[in-house]
């Protein structure tokens, strides 16, 4: 059996990468991918926790976590379309109408 | 119940990525070493002529796809709960029938507001058409 | 398995659940020209979502469900009083507004109900997933109402800085409390602080908590998590920017105090001095960039993130000094209180105000009060009540948050209430500028008086009389401190 352990780390990782890429990228649509590493960093800690303690718990939250991340995904992308409409560019650096 | 598995079990896929890093280092090094190197400011620009880019060309963006693909996430991902429902079904009875048509109501209720938006509608044409009815 | 549901103790819930597939239906339904019934039913179901809570608070006993992981006590109807009437004066404020511009109004009315809705899920949250769920269907919907002007680029941007930032900040809180669910096996509250009980020091617990500070420090844009607001308060249409000001900074302070005090208090010696330094961070960068402001909703926003410092201040200060936290409680809560009813009013001065200036910037209010001496007046209300100027009601709130941090006492406390006073002077002088150049500065442009509609005068109305009650007459604010200590004592 794979230590529960392990998983973390490769959650905690997932979780460093997702983190790193939504500095560094610049275009929304991989930032929106990022976040949703981020977001199953988080599932997988959750799932693992919740079988090494053999608590179900831990994958209810899953299920509310993966609904609120599908929203969220679909408002993003709305706000992007809504964006392109009117920039034709997916690249944040050219949104900077409000400095200060 | 799962078959007990030991880190022992992944030694040969951790073989197998030491070969291919290795085998990246290798070609890397080995061409650095033989090929000549003579870089000029004209060799490290993007295109040797023309205009330098300046920033990302811009994309044709296809909306009525994304609208799609909207839909079908959030109408999707909602099946989750049938799931949860599935499992303890016999212990809800009645309860748990009647819970879920409620919840299935919700769901029914915003399919049929996107229905009526148009945003159902693949030619968007048609749908402009239907705001601008509305409007009048 | 137990699946009773006390239907009294969730009808606000259901209420606004009610209004939202109503005003859904509706919207479907309705020819363009009658769509204003949509903001009717809506303000409606708000009104009506407070029967419900008057009779469970005159009945006075705590409603517990699904293995107490849904309390309503006294505490939770005080936050749910809050959130809907708050909510309802923004939909007052927005009833004209929207009804003005050209865009959809259904969806407003809908995605507002649904922010309402995710903060009276989250005041009675006594655990993680219910106190996420709530969190999330509080800010979701805000995200796409800060865009609400889809043709404006400034409304595109802010909802796309808000959305980046909010979703993030989200990530790290889940992964703050995924780590803390690892480590104790619980997600109730009153679980958690079982299994942290005396485990202060662990390095992943001290690291889960610092995430989840985080998390919560984005969502009350506190510095330095602040980045968003300014853009995003600028960019939303106005009453959205009053609502992100009140219900959903409201919303992120009390699911951060919920979990800091119910969860980890054994804790403190973690997460208190990072609350420390975002209360000192917030009031002094908040005030400081406030001066240099020339737009007028830019200010009021770096002005809620300084006054988001004033509130942290007595639980930072009570928590590092290691005092009781009751007091601190109970005098976080009731500032919250009096900042949402002072701040809402601000709000709906400055859309009243700005249909007659035509402007959001600052020097082209000269003159107003002249003008409009009604709008002149209520300006000066409200901005010398979020400075802290007696009889209005923002002094008992700097008053009460002085008394509970020299109740704390210490030396890190004196600090902190020093960073305080000298910031409470420094907020004066930008606040009294926007009242100055509104009496004093003579008009530049010859401006027309536009009178408020309807709705945006009873808005009005509701925030003036509630300050200067609550600043002439404080103790009628003691119900919420008797509501803090019943969360205080667990009863």
């Amino acid at each position: 059996m794979v230590a529960p352990g392990w998983y973390m780390a490769l959650a905690a990782a997932l979780f460093l990468v997702g983190a790193l890429g939504l500095l560094i990228r610049r275009n929304a649509l991989v930032m929106f991918m990022c976040i949703e590493l981020m977001l199953n960093a988080v599932n997988l800690t959750l799932v693992a926790a919740g079988r090494a303690l053999n608590d179900i718990n831990g994958q209810v939250a899953v299920f509310f976590i993966l609904v609120v991340a599908a929203a969220e995904v679909v408002v993003g992308l709305a706000i992007i379309v809504s964006i392109f409409r009117l920039r034709s560019t997916a690249s944040v650096d050219e949104l900077s109408e409000m400095k200060g | 119940m799962l078959t007990p598995v030991t880190l022992a079990d992944y030694l040969p896929i951790a073989v197998m990525l030491v070969l291919a890093a290795g085998f990246v280092a290798v070609t890397l090094v080995a061409s650095r070493l033989v090929r000549p190197d003579n870089p000029t400011p004209e060799k490290l620009a993007p295109y040797e002529s023309g205009i330098l880019p300046e920033h990302e060309p811009s994309q044709r963006f296809p909306v009525k796809f994304y609208l799609v693909a909207m839909l079908f996430v959030i109408f999707d991902v909602e099946i989750i709960f049938y799931f949860a429902y599935a499992v303890i079904w016999t212990d809800l009875g009645w309860y748990g029938v009647a819970a879920m048509l409620l919840f299935t109501f919700f769901v029914a209720e915003t399919l049929a507001y996107v229905w009526k938006r148009g945003a159902l509608d693949w030619n968007v044409h048609q749908r402009r058409r239907y705001i601008d009815r509305e409007a009048a | 398995m137990n699946f009773e549901v006390d239907y009294l103790a969730l009808a606000p819930e259901l209420v606004v659940v009610g209004t939202i597939l109503l005003v859904l239906a509706l919207d479907l339904v309705l020819p363009r020209p009658r769509k204003y019934w949509t903001a009717t039913v809506a303000v409606a179901g708000t009104a009506l979502a407070l029967l419900p809570l008057a009779a469970m608070a005159i009945e006075g006993t705590t409603r517990s469900m699904f293995d107490g992981s849904f309390v309503v006590d006294q505490f939770a109807l005080v936050l749910k009083g809050l959130f809907l009437i708050a909510g309802y004066v923004v939909f007052l404020m927005s009833h004209h507004y929207i009804e003005s511009d050209r865009y959809y109004q259904g969806e407003y009315y809908l995605l507002l109900l649904a922010s309402i809705l995710g903060s009276l899920v989250m005041s009675s949250a006594r655990d993680l997933i219910v106190l996420f769920v709530g969190i999330e269907l509080t800010t979701g919907p805000l995200y796409m109402l800060a865009g609400w002007r889809k043709g404006d680029v400034k409304s595109n941007e802010a909802s796309m800085k808000y959305f980046i930032l909010g979703v993030l900040s989200t990530a790290i809180l889940l992964y703050g409390m995924s780590l803390l669910f690892g480590l104790t096996g619980e997600v109730t509250f009153a679980g958690i602080a079982e299994a942290t009980a005396g485990r202060a020091g662990e390095p992943l617990l001290t690291m889960a908590v610092l995430f989840m500070i985080v998390g919560f420090g984005f969502k009350v844009s506190a510095v330095p998590f602040h980045f968003w607001a300014p853009d995003t308060y600028e960019g939303a249409p106005t009453p959205v920017t009053a609502y992100l000001s009140v219900n959903s900074k409201a919303a992120g302070f009390v699911a951060m105090l919920l979990v800091l005090y119910l969860a980890v208090p054994d804790l403190s010696q973690v997460w208190a001095p990072a609350l420390w330094v975002l209360a000192a961070l917030s009031m002094t960068l908040g005030n400081l960039s406030a001066i240099r402001q020339n737009n007028i909703v830019r200010l009021l926003a770096y002005s809620s993130i300084a006054q988001a410092g004033f509130m942290m201040v007595p639980f930072a200060a009570a928590a590092v000094a290691g005092a009781d936290l009751e007091e601190a409680f109970s005098a976080t809560v009731i500032y919250m209180v009096i900042y949402a009813v002072m701040n809402l009013g601000a709000f709906a001065a400055v859309i009243a105000g700005a249909r007659t200036t035509q402007s959001g910037e600052i020097p082209a209010w000269a003159g107003l009060g002249r003008a409009d001496p009604r709008i002149g007046v209520l300006v000066l209300i409200f901005f010398f009540s979020l400075a802290g100027i007696p009889p209005l009601a923002g002094w008992f709130a700097k008053f009460v948050m002085f008394r509970s941090v020299i109740i704390a006492g210490g030396t890190a406390t004196v600090v902190l209430a020093i960073i305080a006073a000298l910031n409470a002077v420094v907020s004066y002088y930008y606040y009294a500028r926007v009242v100055k150049t509104v009496w004093m500065d003579p008009a530049t442009t010859d401006l027309q008086v536009q009178e408020p509609a309807g709705s945006l005068r009873l808005a009005l109305g509701v925030a003036v009389v509630l300050t200067v009650l609550i600043g002439l007459y404080p103790a009628a604010t003691t119900f919420v401190t008797e509501a803090s200590k019943v969360l205080a004592t667990g009863g």
